[in-house]
């Protein structure tokens, strides 16, 4: 808890040390307290921290602390993928870390919350300095476009939530989700009031994840926003989003599984193929990227669905290996080319610089479902859970990755294409650093399982 | 161990040897791991399960990472090395060997075509099966025909599609077993009305690598596309990864829900027989030729396999030992007239072996070998096999038997377009060492186990007899 402290002081800082407009100073200071924040929180169990007076409200257990090592670690290498592109700017690059660093102090509150205050003001604060993220790009109309239309459906969302937030506690007279949730447990609680608050969280949940049939904004938001930017919403926001939803729906109102199950049935299938059908015909890859994202959502919501309690580990693994494959894919992409991001740009660009193939090779392997890497194990994890309560599910899941494969693949045959003349591409250390990371989180992440 | 990760170390190694050099270190590894694989192979005692990689535990959700082999596995080693190594000899002299990539994907792909032959955990099975999808689309990809895309996605995504069905059996299977160990497997009770379910994804998966009758739309284009190599590699031992996974992973396991597929799967293995030696018989594309003999082959042993008796899975194992080794004889001899001719088209060529004496012998020795004369293993190899569908059903034996009439129809009118008659051609230059060498493999190989089968019958039989009584004991939950 120490560390949310941390980054939240390290992004205040960094806003200051904007004065100086030294771009690499403010990148130091990040990862520095990043790297402490990451420390701290590995050895989160030999001291004492001093917010403990906070512990009833911010609890991190198992899987949640890897959750949120794993938000820092993502953050941190989306501000080394990013900086050739953002630090352009000088004036305003430490703008953007230091909103990276707020909307990461929300997504770790967002981890561990533990009553409904906490949840909401973690959700608040992880999605606002996102809104401004995604109109960093001031001159584009469409990042403008971007932006604004996120922030009017976020916002929505936003009041949609807390008015189901506002019928749970009049259902059960508390914002705290252990009482809640005995409440839910013993029948303590108004059932017409309770399930329209449910289903309204679940949906505005829904929406901030981008699941079918709430996804709209996906594409035109993330086509709008920088291809950095783009990478953290794909990884922190995504971490944030799902594992609330899962302590939500899951943990909190698992009882209540009658009401919403057919519900979420429909929305993952949905998802399933909605995304990657819609994604075929797509020439842009940040599209493609926001709608094979819809169909991974559909993918991460098993974990929702499943009879067992290690729904979090599965999302670990999980999100590990669709977070680790999207900063390969976006980086590399924005080396191509920052403005231009339609697919051909990538047309034999694996041939350019080998560690450049190699690694879009394995993200998209990973992506397509394909052992040994984290992906499929991800999938693997989650499908395994859900087959004995809901073989429809699994099966949907199953066929539905055959379509991803189908995209991926083609993106494959696409990088390694001989029809255009390679010269050699020489790369930046770090965008080095952060494909060789996410290479080694693809080929081992999946250990943690064990 | 070592059997599993030195092709892997020589794979990855080979990425960074400088192309002067990798044709020849490519035969060094290769002959590395294969005398690697001889050394188990002539210390192995075929009464026991010999374990490559053993750790005892049972890992978190019930994975083991055992890895072991039996009679079968073990000559499945050896037979997956070999191939590995005629292919790098039989490649010798193409641009191919020249790439330090090429070689690299080759040595990767033994890597997981070793897992596969010696994993005893379902879902290390299923890693390793889709893990060797991974070098040979590459392989395909880069080395492959320029206009090859639609192809090989074809080739890709059916595969895929096929395998993910297994996946979703070993997920229902470990839903009854503790682990995802083969033995655990072997003794779960599994309720009845799944059981047979469960088995049809492993048979989709099978049915589609191997590729039985209705699903092998994949294979003509894609061998007739893909480099020689690639193509050898994919006839001569990707598709018995397939048949391996039926004997090891359906009849070792479960056969009472088979039961109700055995006649269903003789009859496509049946269908196919006839289905591609009719087509071969018509085809003019000499690789084509070749694919589809390669179907009518495949369906034999598959029929062959399902029968569900000794004598038929001894009959198959040595059917596909001797189908790997004409696989590769025959699609080199295609390679050497499609690269010093420039045609694959069978009425183009004429008078080979006028031209080129020692090519017309060899090539027909390789065809005299894949007509399963006496005192060669196909003859051992399908003569066990037809009996044993004899056994089954007469009438299905009748038309099975029909193979070795048309074979031969097809065989000869390749040899008769190709190396008879006048020749079309103004110069054709003869065999080089590695290829001359490449076939007197081959012809020793398949003659030796043709007059001495017992060498391989006494390393398999007691693994297939425990095989067959523990997955005839499986016992079935009647709900």
């Amino acid at each position: 808890m120490d560390a949310l402290l941390i980054i939240f002081l390290t992004g205040l800082i960094s806003l200051f040390l904007g004065m100086m407009k030294k771009p690499a100073y403010a990148l130091g200071l990040n990862l520095l307290g990043l790297s402490v924040a990451f420390i701290l929180l590995w050895n989160h169990a030999s001291y004492v921290s001093i917010l403990k007076s906070y512990a009833g409200s911010l609890v991190y257990n198992g899987p949640q602390i890897y959750l949120s090592l794993m938000a820092i670690l993502f953050t941190g290498l989306v501000l080394i993928g990013g900086y050739a592109m953002q630090s352009k700017d000088k004036s305003h690059y430490s703008d953007i870390t230091s909103l990276m660093m707020f909307s990461l102090t929300g997504g770790l509150c967002l981890i561990g919350f533990k009553d409904f205050f906490m949840f909401f003001i973690g959700l608040e604060i992880l999605s606002i300095p996102v809104y401004v993220l995604v109109g960093s790009r001031k001159s584009e109309h469409l990042a403008s476009e971007a932006a604004l239309k996120y922030f009017f459906t976020g916002s929505f969302a936003t009041a949609i939530l807390l008015f189901g937030i506002a019928l749970v506690f009049g259902a059960t007279g508390s914002f705290n989700l252990n009482e809640i949730g005995f409440a839910v447990m013993s029948g303590l609680y108004t059932p017409a009031l309770m399930i329209a608050g449910v289903l309204l969280i679940i949906a505005s949940l829904l929406f901030k994840v981008g699941a079918v049939p709430f996804h709209f904004w996906n594409a035109d938001v993330y086509e709008g926003s920088s291809k950095g930017v783009m990478a953290y919403m794909s990884t922190v926001v995504k971490i944030a989003g799902f594992i609330a939803l899962y302590k939500l729906i899951k943990t909190t109102f698992g009882n209540l599984s009658d009401q919403w199950m057919y519900f979420m049935y429909a929305v993952i299938i949905a998802s399933l193929f909605i995304g990657y059908l819609s994604g075929l015909k797509q020439t842009s890859l940040k599209r493609l990227m926001a709608f094979s994202g819809i169909s991974n959502t559909g993918i991460a919501l098993l974990s929702i669905m499943n009879g067992t309690q290690s729904g979090e580990r599965s999302l670990v693994i999980f999100l590990l290996g669709y977070g680790a494959s999207s900063l390969i894919l976006l980086f590399i992409s924005q080396v191509v080319s920052e403005e231009d991001d339609q697919i051909s740009s990538l047309e034999g660009i694996g041939y350019k610089n080998p560690l450049l193939g190699f690694s879009l090779l394995v993200a998209l392997l990973s992506l397509s479902g394909i052992p040994p890497f984290t992906g499929f194990f991800g999938k693997f994890l989650l499908i395994k859970d859900i087959i004995q309560l809901h073989p429809v599910l699994g099966i949907a899941a199953i066929l539905s990755s055959v379509i991803g494969a189908y995209i991926y693949l083609r993106l494959i045959l696409l990088i390694f294409s001989k029809r255009t003349p390679a010269e050699k591409m020489s790369l930046d250390w770090k965008l080095a650093l952060v494909l060789i990371t996410s290479l080694v989180l693809l080929f081992a992440g999946w250990m943690l399982i064990l | 161990m070592e059997l599993v990760l030195i092709p892997l170390l020589l794979g990855v190694l080979s990425f960074f040897i400088p192309s002067k050099w990798v044709k020849n270190t490519s035969i060094l590894f290769a002959l590395i791991s294969l005398s690697l694989v001889l050394v188990r192979l002539g210390s192995f005692d075929p009464k026991y399960i010999e374990y490559v990689f053993h750790t005892g535990k049972v890992f978190k959700l019930g994975l083991t990472f055992e890895m072991a082999y039996d009679g079968i596995g073990i000559v499945m080693l050896s037979l997956s090395n070999l191939v590995i190594f005629l292919v790098a000899l039989a490649n010798y002299n193409k641009t191919e060997a020249n790439s330090p990539l090429f070689a690299g994907l080759m040595f990767i792909m033994q890597f997981g075509l070793n897992g596969l032959f010696a994993a005893q955990d379902a879902v290390l099975f299923y890693v390793f099966w889709e893990f060797t999808l991974i070098p040979v689309f590459l392989m395909l990809y880069w080395f492959g025909a320029k206009e090859n895309q639609q192809n090989l996605l074809k080739f890709f995504l059916y595969t895929l599609f096929g395998s993910l069905f297994m996946l979703l059996s070993i997920l229902a299977i470990g839903v009854y077993s503790t682990s995802y160990a083969y033995e655990a497997i072997q003794y779960t009770a599994i309720p009845a009305k799944y059981a047979c379910w469960i088995f049809t994804g492993f048979l989709i998966a099978f049915a589609v690598k191997i590729p039985l009758f209705p699903f092998h739309t994949w294979q003509p284009n894609t061998y007739s596309t893909a480099p020689m190599a690639g193509t050898m590699l994919l006839s001569a031992i990707m598709l018995k990864m397939a048949l391996f996974g039926m004997i090891k992973w359906m009849i070792g396991l479960n056969q009472s829900a088979l039961t109700f597929w055995q006649w269903p799967v003789i009859i496509l293995g049946v269908i196919g027989i006839l289905y591609g030696a009719f087509i071969a018989m018509r085809e003019i594309n000499i690789r084509k030729v070749f694919a589809f003999a390669s179907i009518s082959h495949l369906g034999l042993i598959a029929a062959g396999i399902m029968v569900f008796s000794i004598d038929s899975i001894q009959g198959s194992i040595i059917q596909m030992i001797n189908h790997s080794l004409i696989a590769i004889g025959l699609f080199l001899a295609a390679g050497i007239i499609e690269d010093r001719m420039g045609t694959t088209n069978l009425r183009e060529m004429g008078g080979i072996a006028k031209i080129a004496p020692q090519f017309g012998f060899w090539f027909g020795v390789i065809l005299f070998i894949s007509l399963s004369v006496p005192m060669t293993a196909g003859f051992i190899g399908e003569f066990l096999l037809i009996k044993a569908i004899f056994d089954f059903n007469v009438w299905m034996g009748i038309l099975s038997a029909l193979t070795l009439v048309i074979g031969a129809v097809y065989m000869i009118r390749a040899y008769q377009m190709s190396s008879m008659g006048a020749p079309t051609m103004a110069t054709f230059s003869d065999l080089k060492w590695n290829e001359v060498s490449v076939f007197a493999l081959i012809t020793i190989l398949a003659v030796t186990l043709g007059l001495y089968p017992d060498f391989i019958f006494s390393i398999v039989k007691p693994s297939i007899k425990h095989m067959l009584e523990a997955g005839a004991d499986t016992q079935l939950i009647i709900k």
